[in-house]
């Protein structure tokens, strides 16, 4: 019976389900059964109030009529205990649910190496199952998304029965049979159906976690009450007799006339790729890049070896520029095995720009280009939070509301768009929206409110764009939840530039707003101008240097208790003796024997004095470990082309310690 | 009263005695003959040009690769409060694996010279006398009797993660009596 309303309910036909529901609550009454028709009637009460409010526009009805229908069936089930004569309408399809402990009880000791694997592996899937049903979602005859989907459920379930984590294997139980349904046509994919696959993902989701974090050596925390999940599952998977007479009568999105051939064309496709990889541990992989630095260095070596060189044989010249070829391609694999597409990180973003579009009522769609760009995996982790941001930034101030956008002339539908390419030796990438652009007046307003804008100056368009980075900038007027609180914008920076990357924003009112990030392909490889002081050679990273200059003498002045400073194109720059600093020999005497480098922070310049300049390398960077985590100006180390080790300087720090020192 | 058990049940004696037994290499330094565990040892190189790094304590000569990994090297002279020797074809860096913390890492030891490997068994092995005024060291292991002479046998983990090791050099001086 109550089978009879969630069906009319998931179909959508709000007429049918009050209908069922006025029998329920008769029937209830006449057989004696309060409570029944109480919980039927306050159904009945909410179902009506959605059909005379109109489910277009609200986030879906579906979380209190589901309770409703729970309670309902408590009252069901309550009755059949009760009297132990069912009332009209039928047994219930959905036996009654065993009481579960509310502890998950802890089964015989759980190899850790497994479950690790156990939560790395689901969380794969979890994020491929996410990315497959919204693009169900979007095209619901989609047959290779759905056999994904079914894939990643199947395989949790397998995982988590063996491990015995019974909350989890039963969602993932449920989801499987409800998507086998609609493998098999039996069912058609409705956004609501793929709500409960959703929220069932984000269940296991949630219980991973917990798993996760039982790791650690905790206690696993029981699972959440997953009861009221299991049945809207199977409810949504019971209304599939329902659904296949309505398909045979009429047109029903779904699997209508698609052969049965391709899925099973495409499903040992996706199941090749994923063979084709394979797990590797990070400590291999970094003791090979290691290695094969190693082995640079010495093919380098062995090229300069000066016994060699008086050789001139031809052959011995062709085997030395062999091997060379050799070494350079072996490097560039090896530095390439960290290298991730960034489209895994894309994927990620379907789903919350469908969750927040939802939120704010507004209608996006996301459309991604050069997913298959590659880049240092630790990158595209730590992108995660500041794509997030930007995109809430989006969908939030940029996309307009339907309406207005329909008064604008656009598309009701707004789209923002997330590309990543490569360009010289770098990943680019953009995230544009077509909404109302970013308003000057307002930025501007609140620039010289805060302070930020002197009177009397304006500022240029980029230099105004800026200001949305500022720590607590904000122009919205209200405080949603998606976004407003100015907290955010500057905290993307702030990831940015620590991944040695930059961040632009460009606009045109009424056409849209485009970031463009602009990051190294690794965070693993810098390059670095060699310099030298005294006998000790260090590294500087390029990306921090602004310039490097040859002082004259009478540049430079000395201000008492303060200093050395440079008079550089007009400005006064402190000039920081590295040797000083490091407590090392140097060779120049004064500035003007040495050589200047000359880096920025926060908008302050200051310069570096080292004795020479050796050249520029792109070196891999070394932690120096934990013996070295008290020392201020370095960054790490780095292996230099003869073997040695040389230490890359963190500029920053050194200028920052002036005042201590 | 720990003597009178120790009499009453020798067994205690040989298991302790017994996990310091095993094969050792022995080096020098300065004036004396010391020993590490051959376990810990990880090989032995001639000295290479050390990276110098800031701020750190004088007996930390700095970093070194040692095949594509960078790892510091500490001149255990300095580190025992001896006087500083040139390096010269004899020097070595032994490296050794060190336990840090939860995990393992490399670092070299600059020594003088490295002598043999030598197997001691539980009855070459002392305990470091007693020097009173309740000197205790924790990095050393015992003494061990060879027919070169005596061995002094070192904790090498204690060795590279005390910071104060000034107490040696008062062992040092009084076994030179």
């Amino acid at each position: 019976m109550e089978a009879l309303a969630m069906q009319a309910v998931l179909a959508g036909d709000l007429d049918r389900s009050l209908n069922v529901l006025q029998q329920v609550e008769s029937e209830a009454a006449r057989a004696g059964h309060p409570r029944l028709a109480q919980e039927a009637s306050s159904l009945l009460a909410q179902l009506s109030q959605a059909a005379s409010g109109g489910q277009g526009g609200s986030p879906s009805p579906w979380e209190f009529i589901s309770e409703g229908v729970l309670r309902l069936q408590q009252a069901l089930e309550e009755a059949h205990h009760g009297s132990a004569v069912a009332p009209a309408g039928g047994p219930s399809p959905a036996p009654p649910e065993p009481e579960r402990p509310a502890a998950e009880s802890q089964p015989l000791a759980r190899d850790p190496e497994l479950v690790r694997d156990f939560v790395v592996e689901s969380r794969e899937h979890l994020a491929n199952i996410e990315s497959s049903l919204l693009a169900l979602e979007q095209d619901p005859a989609n047959a290779e998304s759905l056999h994904a989907a079914f894939r990643g459920f199947h395989t949790i379930k397998g995982l988590a029965g063996f491990l015995e984590f019974a909350a989890i294997q039963e969602v993932a139980h449920e989801v499987e049979t409800l998507l086998d349904l609609a493998r098999n046509q039996q069912l058609s994919v409705t956004p609501e159906r793929i709500d409960v696959v959703l929220k069932a993902a984000d269940y296991l989701k949630a219980a991973i976690r917990q798993v996760d974090a039982s790791l650690d050596g905790r206690p696993l925390e029981a699972f959440a009450d997953n009861r009221n999940l299991l049945w809207m599952l199977r409810m949504a998977a019971t209304a599939a007799a329902e659904d296949s007479q309505a398909a045979a009568g009429a047109a029903q999105p779904g699997f209508d006339g698609r052969p049965a051939s391709g899925p099973s064309a495409s499903a040992p496709a996706a199941g090749s790729a994923e063979n084709r990889a394979i797990k590797v541990d990070t400590e291999k992989l970094d003791h090979l890049v290691d290695m094969v630095g190693e082995m640079v260095i010495a093919q380098s070596m062995l090229r300069h070896d000066p016994d060699l060189a008086l050789n001139r044989s031809p052959r011995l010249q062709r085997t030395l520029s062999l091997l060379s070829g050799i070494t350079s391609d072996v490097q560039k694999t090896a530095m390439g095995l960290r290298m991730v597409t960034i489209g895994t990180l894309f994927r990620r973003m379907g789903r919350l720009v469908r969750d927040l579009a939802r939120k704010t009522g507004k209608q996006v769609e996301l459309v991604t280009a050069g997913e298959e760009t590659e880049l240092d995996r630790q990158i595209v982790e730590e992108l995660a939070d500041p794509i997030m941001h930007m995109l809430r930034n989006s969908i939030d101030h940029g996309i307009e509301p339907p309406e207005e956008r329909t008064a604008a002339g656009k598309d009701p539908c707004g789209r923002i768009t997330l590309a990543a390419h490569h360009q010289s030796g770098q990943i680019v990438i953009q995230i544009s929206d077509d909404g109302r652009g970013l308003n000057r007046e307002k930025i501007l307003q609140r620039g010289r409110e805060r302070g930020l804008v002197p009177p009397g100056v304006t500022p240029s368009e980029a230099e105004l764009y800026n200001l949305i980075f500022e720590p607590g900038f904000s122009t919205a007027e209200r405080v949603t939840e998606v976004s407003g609180r100015g907290v955010g914008m500057d905290v993307v920076k702030k990831n940015i530039v620590r991944m040695r990357g930059k961040v632009e924003v460009a606009s045109q009112p009424g056409q849209g707003t485009t970031f463009t990030l602009k990051l190294p392909l690794t965070l693993a490889i810098i390059d670095g101008l060699v310099v030298g002081v005294g006998t000790q050679r260090y590294i500087i990273p390029i990306y921090s240097v602004v310039e490097m200059l040859c002082p004259s003498r009478d540049s430079v002045t000395t201000a008492p208790e303060q200093g050395e400073m440079v008079l550089v194109r007009g400005s006064l720059l402190p000039v920081i003796r590295l040797n000083e600093r490091f407590g090392v020999e140097a060779r120049a005497q004064h500035p003007s024997e040495g050589l200047l480098v000359v880096a920025e922070q926060e908008g302050k310049r200051f310069s570096v004095l080292v004795d020479e300049f050796i050249g520029k390398q792109e070196v891999v960077i070394k932690s120096l470990g934990p013996m070295f985590r008290h020392v201020r100006g370095i960054a790490g180390g780095a292996i230099l082309g003869d073997g040695r080790v040389g230490l890359i300087l963190d500029l920053e720090a050194i200028f920052a310690w002036k005042g201590e020192a | 009263m720990q003597t009178g058990t120790v009499e009453l049940n020798p067994a205690a004696q040989t298991d302790k005695s017994d996990h310091r037994a095993g094969k050792y290499l022995a080096f020098q330094l300065g004036q004396e003959e010391f020993a590490i565990q051959v376990l810990k040892v990880r090989e032995i190189m001639g000295v290479q040009e050390i990276t110098a790094v800031p701020q750190t304590p004088h007996y930390v000569k700095g970093v070194i690769n040692l095949r594509g990994k960078v790892i510091p090297v500490v001149d255990l002279r300095l580190k025992f409060g001896l006087p500083e020797a040139a390096y010269t074809q004899r020097t070595c860096i032994i490296v050794v694996q060190v336990s840090h913390g939860s995990g393992n890492m490399l670092m070299g030891i600059v020594v003088d010279g490295v002598s043999e490997v030598i197997t001691l068994t539980a009855a070459d092995i002392e305990d470091t006398p007693d020097f009173g005024h309740g000197v205790t060291v924790p990095y050393l292991l015992g003494m061990a009797k060879t027919k070169e002479g005596v061995k002094i046998l070192l904790d090498i983990d204690q060795v590279l993660s005390t910071q104060e090791v000034h107490k040696l050099e008062a062992v040092l001086q009084k076994s030179e009596f």
